[in-house]
């Protein structure tokens, strides 16, 4: 899977020149994970201390809920898990020699001796690790599958940010010392709208039809709502068919089960990076089908007249790399306004993007939940549902969700919009495991046909206040001179802080998202987003004013601080140096280093617009 | 259009509808046409082949390894091997339901439509659901409900679960919130736990007849078959009932399993048991458990029909009650309000594990498996309402199943026809092998679609995985009149047909049983 193709060797020239690991550099993606652990085992014990601490405190003050207990055991389960991979790798490591296996073991069990012997491996040391720690009781056996336990690890490597976050949320009278997530792409904007418009009576219908066994592919009331709100805000040229729609639990699902339905496993898809870490998961947990990375650089150049632009160039240069490596590529994923950039493919560029699938014979999946979240009017978002003619509309596939543009990701509700009936088929067998209950549905279908609401009350006002939190957050960057991009869409703007990395390299990334967290403050980081250069971090902005406020206060502490120790280091460095070999004039070479990289920056800058 | 599909013919080595009947009965894959031309699935479902179940001198199937691609048959341009599969389940499960659908029952506009006694679902008591669904404390709208959850469900959901659990399953101890994980209905979970406890290609056993749903939901993303324990009718030795499950049976499909080298994770027992409505005993349970501690398997309990034992006297006892689990660690219950509280709608369900490195393998699926944050409240809005369960909404249900029941068994007698039945679940296990001119699943199927033609829908004991062909579950908890016309069209079906019957094989009416089962 993709993840690994970023601890794979072609990723080392990224560290080669880092000098905290240069003994050993025959493996640097091992000391990358080994690192990543380490400091994710030292958050884990912070935490759990924190956490007892403060329960005792709570223990003083209220009468202890049952669920308290939760977060902790959590909490041990995650040290225990960690120490478990880390004595992993390690004994990976002492063998020498051998192909690094990424924090989790490889998923492809199949006639692959090398990872079953792992597994077997990992049993035994997972095993030994519970009994001599007594973490529980001793009898337990290793209960779960090579994929169940890596499910767990991927999960748990993902979400342990989320999970942190869930536990203890910033809030502005009860808990300001919480953490604040800028992490998580969710519009908190505009839950005073929707919370009244769900609260209207109409919302609140029931009959015999919403509790029973529906269509797994949807109610037909939702499907044909689908249908008419797509055909208008997409603006198709001919009504959409409501038959063409398949309703699941969310996008993530219908990925998932698209993946599943297109894509035999171990088969890929090509996906333009940084990419939304959710589909790195979701093609990978189910469904076993291989991200593909077309890699995109920040430098612009004669081909690259923007900042990570996607051309048919990289597209068709991935798929011959692709095929070279054996790899069998079903399909091109597209993000429409893309995520984490903000950007928004034209006409021209799409149109481009689907001729090149059709010539390969390759399924276009384009994700466009972020459609309605276009908030500068002076920009055009057409929907690939508006195009006239389809270079290949059996094999085009548009996804959408509530999650975004109306801020409800607790809603689950995702769908599939799809000309080819095949697909759509069989993508209803997985209602069953993807199904939304009927009280839910009935509720979305009041909510889309709703257009007098959505037009002239919800969406002027969301993209109003997303335009306000947008141009607070980048005066701030503005102001602090930190290199961003943003194009008037989405929920996020996409930061570089690459000065502030030295080196600049992924554990450098990894080590100031720690120092983020210490903050608590919950950003993401580029690396998650498969993003070939470290030093990029996905800020979301659509927050209230106030808990924007308090975020970049965090985040500008975390940013001093990175520079004090910078100083620091050089300083030191500058002495040792000194010490070593007087009389050379080293403190002069670490001085200009920072020119150097100052003046690297700007240009960088400039790159970027500002 | 779609609709769920207990009466489906997707199992394993069920006839696929795609050929025109009637046909041979194709126990083999190689009579298949399409299964060898298939691009690449053998290499990544196994050798394709099916197994030829192990037989006693006496012929008699003991188990069979499911294998639900043996009879696939079609692949597409647009879609992967797997998608093909996946289509196809979907493509031979539709009949009934398609046909049903398109020309329901309704009183009024279409009085000639099918009847559906086939879907295992609670038409009773919509009435006090909707009621209590409508209360006002269930419409609250909380801005943390529209953002994304704690993908193991929300805290307060999985607290009342607990309570709820521990009180109607007798737990001796309270149950804890930690070991609950919520997600949008108990075949997600199978799907789950399927990924989470096997491999590729492994197995689980089951007795079956069982709801037939559950290859599916195993296979889809799983990609792990089922190995069925055969249990029949006929009573034998130390037997006390048709279809009884013993740990011998259990044992002997083990070895069978293994002998062909099939790895065998776990054991699914369903409790009460669809379709016999079977319950198993605390003792008998024990057993079971002790097996599986036994081979280090996995037992996974469906109890989502719990709360739905009607009557009175039948002793019902969760797996949560015992005291002692042999294994802890590998007993994993699954319950959900899809029957219990009549809302197979509302995609609810929750698994119940002391096993934290299940319930947090399984949670990390649960981004596939969400549940809204609204229905999440409501339900537990309803669960923690025990005042309303315990006083109008159990003895209610269990009163107008009781009656619906009485007045099935009572037709079903006057017909002369044999049944099972025992005081739990939605639906009686009909013998209607007399009615079959031929011990055949082509009969059974001709059978089934004169019914289907005469406006009732059932559903066949084939797609139970029964192995004795002429088996028919029937759900009685549908409203008096549409019970009434469905019972009518049934008996003129059989009434047309019965005398094809010569040599009726015999097999006695079960009465409820006493407190003993």
């Amino acid at each position: 899977m993709s993840i690994q193709s970023r601890s794979n060797p072609s990723d080392i020239p990224h560290m080669s020149d880092g000098q905290v690991w240069d003994q050993a550099s025959r493996n640097h993606s091992i000391h990358t994970c080994l690192m990543e652990m380490v400091l994710s085992l030292q958050q884990a014990v912070a935490d759990h201390i924190t956490q007892l601490a403060t329960r005792h405190q709570q223990q003083d003050l209220v009468p202890e809920e049952q669920g308290h207990n939760q977060p902790i055991w959590g909490q041990e389960a995650l040290l225990g898990r960690l120490m478990f991979q880390m004595v992993n790798h390690l004994q990976f490591g002492a063998t020498g020699g051998q192909k690094f296996q990424p924090p989790c073991p490889s998923e492809d069990s199949k006639g692959d001796v090398r990872s079953r012997e792992q597994a077997q491996v990992s049993k035994q040391i997972y095993k030994i690790f519970y009994q001599l720690t007594n973490f529980e009781d001793t009898s337990i056996n290793y209960v779960l599958s090579n994929r169940g336990v890596e499910t767990s690890a991927l999960y748990h490597g993902s979400f342990q940010d989320y999970n942190t976050y869930q536990g203890n949320k910033y809030h502005e009278d009860k808990n300001t010392s919480g953490f604040i997530n800028l992490g998580t792409s969710e519009n908190k904007l505009c839950t005073d709208l929707l919370t009244e418009r769900l609260s209207r009576s109409d919302m609140n219908y029931i009959d015999d039809d919403l509790l029973q066994y529906s269509d797994w592919r949807g109610q037909p009331f939702l499907r044909e709502e689908v249908a008419q709100f797509l055909t208008y805000y997409c603006k198709a040229p001919a009504p959409l068919d409501p038959e063409n729609v398949v309703v699941l639990n969310g996008c993530s699902s219908v990925f998932s089960a698209l993946a599943t339905v297109l894509c035999d496993p171990g088969e890929a898809f090509l996906v333009p990076t940084p990419t939304y870490s959710d589909f790195v998961f979701s093609a990978h947990l189910y469904a076993k089908v291989d991200l593909v990375p077309v890699d995109l650089e920040s430098q612009v150049s004669d081909a690259n007249t923007h900042p990570f632009q996607l051309t048919v160039d990289k597209l068709e240069q991935a798929l011959l790399n692709a095929k070279l490596e054996g790899k069998k590529v079903r399909g091109l994923v597209l993000i429409n306004p893309q995520n984490p950039l903000g950007h928004i493919y034209s006409q021209d560029s799409l149109m481009e993007y689907l001729e090149f699938a059709k010539k390969h014979s390759l399924h276009v999946i384009i994700d466009e939940i972020y459609m309605l979240s276009v908030f500068d009017e002076s920009i055009t978002f057409r929907s690939v549902l508006s195009m006239e003619s389809l270079p290949d509309p059996n094999k085009t596939h548009m996804i959408w969700g509530t999650s975004k543009d109306f801020g409800i990701s607790g809603f689950r509700f995702g769908t599939l919009y799809t000309h080819n009936k095949e697909v759509a088929l069989a993508m209803s067998s997985f209602g069953y495991l993807h199904g939304i209950s009927g009280i839910t549905q009935y509720k979305l279908h009041r909510l889309l046909q709703d257009r007098e609401w959505i037009d002239n009350v919800y969406l002027p006002t969301n993209h109003s206040r997303l335009q306000e939190a947008h141009r607070f957050i980048t005066n701030e960057l503005k102001s602090s001179k930190i290199p961003f991009l943003s194009h008037g869409s989405g929920l996020y703007v996409w930061i570089s802080l690459r000065k502030y990395l030295d080196p600049c390299t992924f554990e450098e990334e990894l080590l100031l998202h720690r120092r983020f967290l210490d903050k608590k403050l919950i950003l993401s980081c580029g690396k998650t987003f498969m993003c070939k250069e470290p030093g990029w971090f996905r800020l979301v902005f659509a927050a209230t004013p106030l808990l924007l406020k308090h975020a970049m206060q965090r985040f500008y502490t975390v940013l001093v601080e990175q520079e004090q120790d910078w100083v620091v280091k050089q300083l030191e460095d500058a002495i040792n140096q000194e010490v070593e070999d007087l009389p050379a004039s080293d403190a002069s070479q670490s001085y200009s280093r920072e020119v150097i990289l100052t003046s690297g920056l700007e240009g960088c800058c400039s790159d970027l617009g500002l | 259009m779609p609709r769920p599909r207990p009466s489906s013919p997707y199992s394993a080595r069920s006839p696929s509808p795609m050929f025109t009947l009637p046909q041979k009965e194709s126990r083999k894959p190689t009579t298949c046409p399409g299964s060898v031309s298939t691009r690449g699935l053998h290499s990544i479902y196994g050798d394709g082949l099916e197994r030829e179940a192990a037989r006693k001198p006496d012929q008699k199937l003991l188990y069979g390894v499911g294998d639900p691609t043996a009879m696939f048959s079609s692949d597409s341009p647009h879609l992967s091997s797997r998608g093909s599969i996946i289509k196809w389940f979907w493509d031979s499960a539709e009949e009934g339901y398609r046909t049903y659908h398109m020309d329901e029952y309704d009183e009024d506009k279409n009085p000639g439509g099918i009847i559906n006694l086939g879907t295992s679902e609670n038409k009773l008591c919509f009435d006090l659901l909707s009621r209590r669904l409508s209360h006002s404390d269930m419409l609250r709208v909380e801005p943390s409900l529209l953002q994304y959850p704690d993908w193991r469900g929300h805290l307060f959901l999985r607290e009342e679960v607990a309570s709820f659990l521990s009180f109607y399953c007798k737990s001796p101890a309270p149950l804890k919130p930690e070991n609950v994980v919520v997600l949008n209905g108990c075949a997600s979970l199978f799907s789950a736990l399927a990924t989470v406890l096997c491999e590729v290609g492994e197995a689980f056993l089951i007795p079956a007849p069982y709801y037939g749903a559950i290859t599916q939901h195993v296979y889809l993303y799983g990609n792990v078959r089922l190995v069925c324990v055969y249990l029949d009718s006929e009573v034998t030795g130390l037997e006390t009932h048709p279809f009884q499950l013993t740990v011998d049976k259990l044992e002997m499909a083990l070895q069978g399993a293994i002998s062909e080298g099939v790895k065998v994770k776990g054991l699914i027992l369903i409790n009460p048991q669809n379709p016999l409505g079977d319950i198993y005993s605390p003792g008998e349970l024990r057993e079971y458990l002790e097996f599986a501690k036994r081979h280090a398997l996995h037992v996974m309990v469906d109890e989502v029909y719990m709360l739905s034992v009607f009557e009175e006297s039948v002793g019902y006892r969760s797996v949560l009650s015992l005291e002692g689990l042999p294994d802890p660690q590998k007993t994993h219950v699954m319950w959900a309000t899809s029957k219990d509280f009549g809302m197979s709608g509302l995609r609810f369900g929750t698994l119940y594990t002391e096993n934290q490195d299940v319930a947090t393998a399984v949670a990390s699926l649960c981004r596939y498996h969400g549940l809204s944050g609204f229905v999440q409240y409501q339900m537990a809005q309803l669960l923690r309402d025990r005042d309303w369960i315990n006083q109008v909404y159990l003895p209610e249900n269990h009163a107008r199943l009781k009656a619906a029941h009485t007045y099935v068994s009572e037709e079903l007698r006057a017909l002369g026809v044999p049944f099972l039945s025992h005081g739990a679940g939605f639906f009686i296990w009909v013998d209607l092998r007399k009615f079959l001119p031929e011990a055949t699943f082509e009969e059974e199927r001709l059978l089934w679609r004169r019914f289907l033609e005469n406006k009732v829908l059932l559903s066949f004991g084939k797609a139970f995985e029964c192995k004795e062909p002429g088996w028919f579950r029937l759900v009685f908890s549908d409203k008096a009149h549409r019970l009434r016309l469905g019972m009518q069209r049934i008996r003129q079906v059989l009434e047309g047909k019965s005398q094809v019957a010569e040599d009726p094989p015999s097999c006695q009416t079960q009465e409820p049983r006493g407190p003993h089962r």
